[in-house]
């Protein structure tokens, strides 16, 4: 039985995520978060298995969040459920420490798959190819380059700090540094009303 | 806005002048008074009917100009600084401080000024007015009024025009935050909802059998194609061309796709201009022809050929990929989108097999002065 906490900031999403984990077999859907605030209570109490993270929340980034919620004693697996699941996304996802990526256009049996080989430890994230690789070094600082080598090497943190010879506080200060400037820009609108 | 001073002109001038020739005839003003009149209503009559049917001179600085000069001649000719005709003089100032800017106007105010009291200096400027203080106030006053006409005038269009542009600007700021709630709420909401339908209902895939997976099928199909639809509609609200050319647009296109992707990709010709509408449409079926023989092709190289011939003009868009697939991809409602707006803009879409056989050739052609009926977006 995989215990699942859904976070999505629109009713529609969370109703029908709710009703499809639940018509599984093998899949419980504990509840479902609406903002970043509704999570850390439901986070504590339920101690779920896998987290289904919608990646655009207003007013936050779920990669942020993916990595709050990574820095927790026995921290659930998270799967990034995004409309912008494209190749843009892959490496800031690694960064943030997501263990499954997938579409909110991708059928349910394709969820069902994600969770499941989430909850077991594995990682359902697309290799990520050359040119993605290029792309992203372009934006990076030169210092922290070797931490995206790492990473993409499942290096843990502490072998990191002792291999850069820095702690792991700012191995974890450099990381959310290089996920601000990954950051995906999703269009918003400019001005509310 | 030139046509509300040219009404001022016609008006005034028109009055000045009736003025000015009763004045002359109820006043013996010179030994030509006869002549004098002939030449007002002969400078009136041709002045206004050269302004009012060549409306370029209202614009032209030369014609500003020689209707100054018969102005002031005018007065010369009346032998006195206290012309009858002073006022029917002042009328030829409203053109050109409506038409210049406000510094422009000024110097053009001063200079007229100037003008005026060469034309006293030499006519009848003399040693008895300028002992008079009367009639040393007079002359400063007919100095002065030029100068507060050409003031008044420029100040009012300068003001006129910033309110236009004020407002122009807050009409278009408005129509820009409305095209972005919109998208927002398309993006935000529907499509949410449109996720949400498709996953629920592919989870009923696996639980049908025979024609209801074909059902089930389907309706996921045709779930796929209302959220492409959506980014589409989307795309176009948060990027309106803005009076770019097709050709630009397509260029601008083709730099996005080109780090995604392999193939090389040639934008080349022109369309020239076309109706705004008529431009929307070419551009996002361009697009997606484009964005199909990158994406889905495997194309080493995509052409985009582009143009006009007269009224008609094409859009070609050829790769060298795997041709168009015999069955259509489940959810490619890319092609359907692109027949329903050829068919806004009354164009023909063609697709069929590039130049020697192999990959895929789209091509567009169209009218770029479409018919009413069929030019309504």
């Amino acid at each position: 039985m995989i215990r699942i906490l859904i976070v999505d900031d629109h009713p529609a999403m969370r109703a029908g995520l709710s009703a499809v984990l639940r018509a599984e077999p093998g899949l419980v859907p504990l509840n479902a978060a609406a903002s970043v605030s509704d999570l850390w209570p439901m986070l504590n109490r339920t101690k779920p298995d896998v987290v289904v993270l919608d990646y655009h929340l207003p007013g936050d980034d779920g990669l942020i969040l993916c990595r709050r919620i990574k820095r927790q004693l026995a921290a659930p697996a998270v799967l990034l459920y995004s409309a912008y699941a494209d190749a843009s996304l892959m490496i800031p996802a690694r960064l943030a420490g997501v263990d499954g990526l997938v579409s909110k256009a991708a059928p349910a049996n394709e969820l069902y798959d994600a969770i499941r080989r989430v909850a077991r430890g594995e990682r359902v994230l697309p290799p990520i190819s050359r040119e993605l690789l290029d792309a992203a070094s372009a934006e990076l600082a030169p210092d922290e380059l070797p931490i995206l080598g790492m990473t993409l090497e499942d290096t843990s943190v502490s072998d990191m700090a002792a291999a850069l010879g820095i702690d792991t506080t700012e191995v974890a200060h450099r990381i959310d540094r290089m996920l601000k400037r990954l950051k995906v820009d999703i269009p918003a609108p400019r001005a509310a009303g | 806005m030139t046509s509300r001073w040219m009404a001022l002109l016609l008006m005034t001038r028109l009055l000045a002048a009736g003025v000015g020739v009763l004045l002359t005839a109820v006043h013996r003003v010179t030994d030509h008074d006869p002549l004098l009149i002939l030449g007002a209503v002969a400078f009136t009559v041709a002045s206004l009917g050269a302004f009012a049917y060549v409306p370029r001179l209202q614009l032209s600085p030369s014609a500003w100009f020689v209707d100054c000069f018969a102005a002031l001649a005018l007065v010369a000719a009346s032998e006195d600084w206290r012309s009858p005709f002073y006022v029917l003089m002042l009328t030829a100032l409203i053109l050109p401080s409506t038409g210049l800017s406000f510094r422009g106007a000024l110097a053009w105010g001063m200079a007229f000024a100037l003008a005026y009291f060469a034309i006293a200096v030499y006519t009848s400027l003399d040693a008895e007015t300028l002992e008079s203080a009367v009639r040393l106030e007079t002359i400063a006053t007919h100095l002065m009024v030029p100068l507060v006409v050409v003031l008044a005038l420029a100040y009012a269009t300068d003001v006129l025009e910033r309110l236009r542009g004020e407002r122009l600007r807050s009409e278009r700021l408005a129509v820009e935050s409305e095209r972005q709630r919109i998208a927002w709420e398309l993006h935000d909401s529907a499509k949410q909802r449109v996720h949400a339908a498709h996953l629920v209902l592919s989870a009923l895939q696996n639980q049908v059998e025979g024609p209801q997976e074909q059902l089930v099928a389907h309706a996921l199909s045709e779930m796929r194609a209302a959220g492409a639809d959506m980014d589409t509609s989307v795309a176009e609200l948060r990027m309106p061309l803005e009076g770019r050319s097709v050709e630009r647009l397509l260029d601008e296109r083709a730099a996005q796709l080109v780090p995604a992707s392999e193939a090389q990709i040639t934008v080349r010709g022109s369309v020239g201009e076309l109706p705004a509408h008529v431009a929307a449409h070419v551009y996002r079926i361009g697009a997606e022809a484009l964005t199909n023989a990158v994406r889905h092709s495997g194309a080493r190289h995509v052409d985009v050929a582009l143009a006009r011939n007269g009224s008609t003009a094409t859009v070609e868009v050829c790769d060298d990929g795997k041709g168009l697939p015999a069955i259509r991809r489940p959810g490619s409602n890319g092609l359907r989108s692109m027949r329903a707006r050829a068919d806004t803009i009354g164009a023909d879409l063609s697709f069929g097999p590039g130049r020697d056989g192999r990959g895929t050739r789209v091509s567009l052609t169209f009218s770029t002065q479409p018919d009413e009926r069929t030019s309504q977006p």
